[in-house]
């Protein structure tokens, strides 16, 4: 047994408020193995990982009970077993980055950006070794680079990390944390922040590493598509405490713990499987809009959007950034365009520029019959009723200084919606109700809802005006995925009841299956490929739409 | 696994961002000795003419009862007065907040207006007269201000040259001691209060108008309005305000309102930079592109959106621009190129410096009082920056 942790106890202190953020846990993690822990946003499992290595602050953080114990090997050999938790910081320190290390989320801000990254390697290196030279330190930390498949490692070792992206950056963390040879390594989603082509590409990397050094992994995440890839055991946190612990495959096809279950179900995977089974019986779907005299929607025709690149002191134009470059794209009423792509590809800036909140520098944005991208802000602002958008980001979406009733009623009384604030109020607190949210949230201010909450006064905010058309941006990317279930949920009897169209702009290729009826994947500006969602996904024709698809984590699920 | 909204009374309404910044700022003990310290400030500034003056407060003389401190008080003395009085009555009344200053900018306006056609105090005053007559036994009885001297009352006919220490025993209480004219000391402190505040918030008032308005303008719009409106900044940060100072004075003469008005336009850059850079990160944030998808016009998108969120750093800067407009004033009083003849503490100072010899307390009260205030506004921007400062927060909990 590497690592036991037994009824581990970490309270924070918030004020005068104490949290139990780890409740009662306990683990073991074997030499050699996997152990993934899994759990919504706030249910411990990040803390449960810096309590193992003793990363806390300790003036906020106490354990009143527990133990963790960890068997330390001395350079000679000897094993020894001690308590993280009763270990002095001297010895503390010896194990951390020797024995125990650690790769965090953001790998952006993870690397010191004044050093450069072999620095930043071989000073990990030489304080836990000592007696290495600076030429074999140097000779190791390009050994580490090349291990984690960083192509040139010679030369990216003098590399700063501002010129890595950010795939590069996580296998330079990798490299840092694996150079010492740890016996235990602590990946606190590692992958999170990454596109998933890079993604399975990390993934398959730290398969590899293990393999080769018998690492034990400690493995942190909340997407259940990873833990099918990587884990052997899982564990399955909830306030604190671990509901259930067993085999992936147990975990995964038979969970026993009601928690674990609704997860699972909560997948969009599975959203999928309820959403076709009784279309098989009915052949009429809840989700699916009903039928519609053809006739498109919306009609983008080489839509472009560039960014100058200005350079020198007159700052002239030398270049483009060419965020949107020609794309042709129509959508039918009352159907769900899905648009999927990695980071960068435009799929972002491609769905402001239809709502001109980006200045489309070349092609047509048609709306119905009419050309919107000719048109003056004064006569684009009556046509701004019918185009509206949701956010990605919960937080920043709402204006934190007013109240839901302000956000809600301004962009009625502009349009001139309702005819007094009497009836204006009525109609937000009916459209708080569609969104599943109850009236008396009229009066809070954003700051006192969760962030799924917070998601569904966006959804509202964007309906007060009854619109005809929605750019949805990534609306689940920030959320739990039980969360994620219902707003999709949401949209979804939104979509049927108002014969909405919408543009889903997602990277998340299970929730495409799930809400999509078609779908246009976007590569370095252009659309690639677009056609029925089920068919895309079964027979992807372009090479990047095959290469993206094969990177999506999948579970396995029983028939 | 439907997401459990919490259920709470709505009888009790929610907290703003503001009033919850507000509050946290001032649970901070710093933050209210230096508030406590400016509102007893205030205070002073406001009923200085009852606090300090020669004029007797009610008088009986031959049965008949006046009060010749009333009869004295000039327009600006009403006119504050009234203004403070409407400020308190406001604060308790149930109004929403723009209505309020809306009301208090008119009461202020109109109480002007009235005051300075209506009330008009004797030109000459003698203030010897009431003290005579005490000697003479002409009035029944007398009731005086707390401190019994006007700032202006120079005792000169007491002794060689009318500086005295503190409660020295000669019959007279000066509990600051006098100045080199025979002034009571006290008397001229408390009535410079009024200075020391006026100029601290009239030249941040204005510069923070000036910053607001260019600043909002270089970061809504970016581009062309942005790179004009930094080298204006630039222009202005180069100017030295001391010297423009010096300047003015030498040409059109010593007056306050040129100081407020030279102190305002030259301290504009720090609030156009701080509101710029809010601007430019808030005119990406979602909740402002939501607010155009919705095609809200301009000035709600402006003032309504962005300038409460963006607003923040610039109090903060705020109560730091009133600390160093005060110790402007102060240093051109020193020099000798502030008011003539109205009480100052820099100009205290001065004097205490130009005396032959070293009198303690010229140097002590006013540069104390200086002190104080300057450390007090310090201390409530400090705390201001703390209440809005995210990463501080998180830290905390």
């Amino acid at each position: 047994m590497l690592l036991q942790v037994e009824n581990l106890k970490t309270w924070l202190r918030a004020g005068k408020d104490t949290v139990k953020a780890v409740d009662d846990v306990s683990f073991h993690i074997k030499q050699g193995e996997t152990f993934c822990l899994v759990g919504e946003s706030g249910s411990g499992k990040s803390v449960t990982a810096l309590s193992v290595i003793q990363l806390l602050p300790t003036d906020i953080s106490s354990h009143p009970s527990g133990h963790i114990l960890f068997n330390y090997r001395h350079d000679d050999g000897g094993v020894e077993s001690v308590d993280m938790l009763a270990l002095e910081d001297a010895r503390r320190r010896e194990i951390r980055g020797s024995r125990i290390a650690m790769i965090f989320q953001e790998p952006m801000t993870s690397l010191n950006p004044v050093f450069r990254v072999g620095d930043q390697i071989t000073e990990a290196l030489r304080l836990h070794r000592p007696g290495i030279s600076e030429a074999e330190a140097r000779a190791r930390a390009i050994d580490a680079l090349a291990q984690v498949q960083i192509p040139d490692p010679e030369l990216r070792v003098d590399e700063y990390p501002h010129r890595l992206s950010g795939g590069q950056r996580q296998r330079v963390m990798i490299a840092m944390a694996m150079a010492c040879e740890p016996d235990l390594l602590i990946a606190d989603e590692p992958t999170t922040a990454l596109d998933v082509t890079v993604q399975a590409e990390i993934l398959r990397l730290m398969r590899e590493l293990q393999e080769r050094r018998g690492t034990s992994i400690l493995f942190i995440t909340h997407d259940f598509g990873v833990v099918a890839n990587m884990a052997d055991r899982v564990a399955v946190m909830r306030l604190g405490k671990i509901v259930e612990t067993g085999s992936v495959t147990q975990i995964i096809q038979d969970p026993q713990h009601p928690y674990t279950r609704e997860l699972i179900a909560a997948l969009p995977e599975n959203l999928k499987r309820r959403r076709a089974a009784p279309l098989a019986a009915s052949g009429a779907p809840p989700g699916t809009a009903p039928q519609r005299p053809a006739g498109m929607h919306l009609d983008l025709q080489g839509l472009e959007v560039y960014f100058p690149v200005r350079k020198g002191l007159l700052r002239r134009t030398v270049d483009y950034v060419r965020a949107v470059d020609g794309v042709d794209l129509q959508i039918p009423h009352g159907q769900i365009l899905a648009l999927v792509g990695e980071s960068g590809c435009g799929k972002t800036t491609l769905g402001r520029a239809i709502l001109r909140l980006v200045e489309p520098t070349g092609g047509r944005v048609q709306v119905g019959d009419r050309d919107i991208t000719t048109l003056a802000r004064r006569e684009l602002r009556p046509i701004r009723r019918e185009l509206q958008i949701i956010f990605q980001d919960p937080v920043s979406s709402l204006n934190p200084r007013l109240t839901i009733a302000q956000t809600l009623l301004e962009p009625m009384a502009v349009h001139g919606i309702g005819d007094s604030r009497e009836e204006r109020l009525a109609i937000a607190s009916r459209t708080l109700e569609n969104v599943q949210l109850e009236a008396a949230h009229l009066w809070r201010y954003p700051h006192e809802f969760s962030g799924g909450q917070r998601q569904r006064i966006g959804i509202a905010r964007a309906l007060v005006l009854s619109p005809k058309f929605i750019v949805c941006d990534e609306v689940t990317s920030a959320l739990d995925v039980s969360v994620q279930a219902e707003i999709l949920q949401i949209l979804l009897e939104l979509r049927r009841e108002r014969n909405l169209t919408l543009l889903f702009i997602t990277h998340d290729i299970g929730v495409v299956e799930y809400v999509s009826d078609e779908m246009a994947v976007m590569h370095g500006g252009r659309i690639v490929e677009r056609g029925p969602t089920a068919e895309v996904c079964r027979r992807p024709r372009h090479e990047y739409t095959q290469k993206l698809l094969a990177a999506v984590p999948r579970i396995e699920l029983q028939g | 696994m439907t997401e459990t909204i919490k259920q709470r009374a709505p009888a009790q309404p929610s907290r703003s961002y503001a009033a919850q910044v507000l509050r946290e700022a001032f649970v901070r003990w710093g933050a209210r000795l230096g508030l406590s310290w400016i509102l007893l400030l205030v205070v002073v500034a406001v009923f200085a003419p009852f606090l300090a003056n020669s004029h007797p407060l009610l008088v009986s003389a031959n049965g008949s009862i006046s009060s010749p401190l009333i009869r004295h008080l000039t327009p600006g003395d009403v006119t504050l007065l009234a203004v403070f009085g409407a400020a308190v009555a406001l604060w308790f009344v149930k109004w929403r907040f723009r209505y309020r200053v809306l009301a208090l900018v008119a009461v202020t306006v109109i109480a002007a207006s009235l005051t300075h056609l209506t009330i008009q105090p004797p030109k000459l005053t003698v203030y010897e007269q009431y003290r005579e007559n005490i000697t003479a036994g002409a009035y029944d009885w007398v009731i005086n201000t707390p401190v019994p001297y006007s700032p202006k009352d120079y005792l000169r006919d007491y002794g060689d040259t009318g500086l005295e220490a503190p409660l020295l025993d000669t019959g007279r209480t000066h509990l600051f001691g006098t100045d080199d004219n025979g002034a009571d000391v006290l008397s001229r402190m408390i009535h410079a209060s009024r200075i020391a505040l006026g100029i601290g918030f009239v030249a941040t008032g204005i510069a923070m108008v000036i910053g607001v308005i260019i600043g909002g303008l270089m970061g809504y719009f970016s581009g062309v309005m942005d790179i004009i409106g930094m080298r204006l900044v630039e222009i202005f940060e180069a100017v030295p305000t001391l010297f423009l100072l010096l300047t003015f004075v030498a040409f059109f003469g010593r007056s306050l309102y040129i100081m407020m008005v030279i102190i305002g336009i030259t301290g504009w850059s720090g609030f156009a930079r701080y509101i710029r850079a809010e601007f430019l990160k808030l005119r990406q944030q979602e909740f402002v592109q939501a607010g155009i998808a919705c095609g809200l016009p301009l000035h709600s998108i402006l003032f309504r959106h962005m300038l409460p969120n963006g607003i923040a750093p610039v109090l903060v800067a705020a109560s730091f621009g009133v600390a160093s407009a005060i110790l402007a004033e102060a240093v051109l009083s020193f020099l000798g190129l502030g008011l003539v003849d109205d009480p100052s503490w820099g100009q205290m100072l001065n004097q205490a410096v130009k005396s032959s010899s070293f009198n303690w307390w010229m140097a002590a009260y006013p540069g104390g009082a200086i002190f104080l205030t300057v450390f007090a506004y310090n201390l409530i921007g400090e705390s201001l920056r703390d209440a809005i400062d995210p990463y501080l927060k998180k830290s905390a909990g």
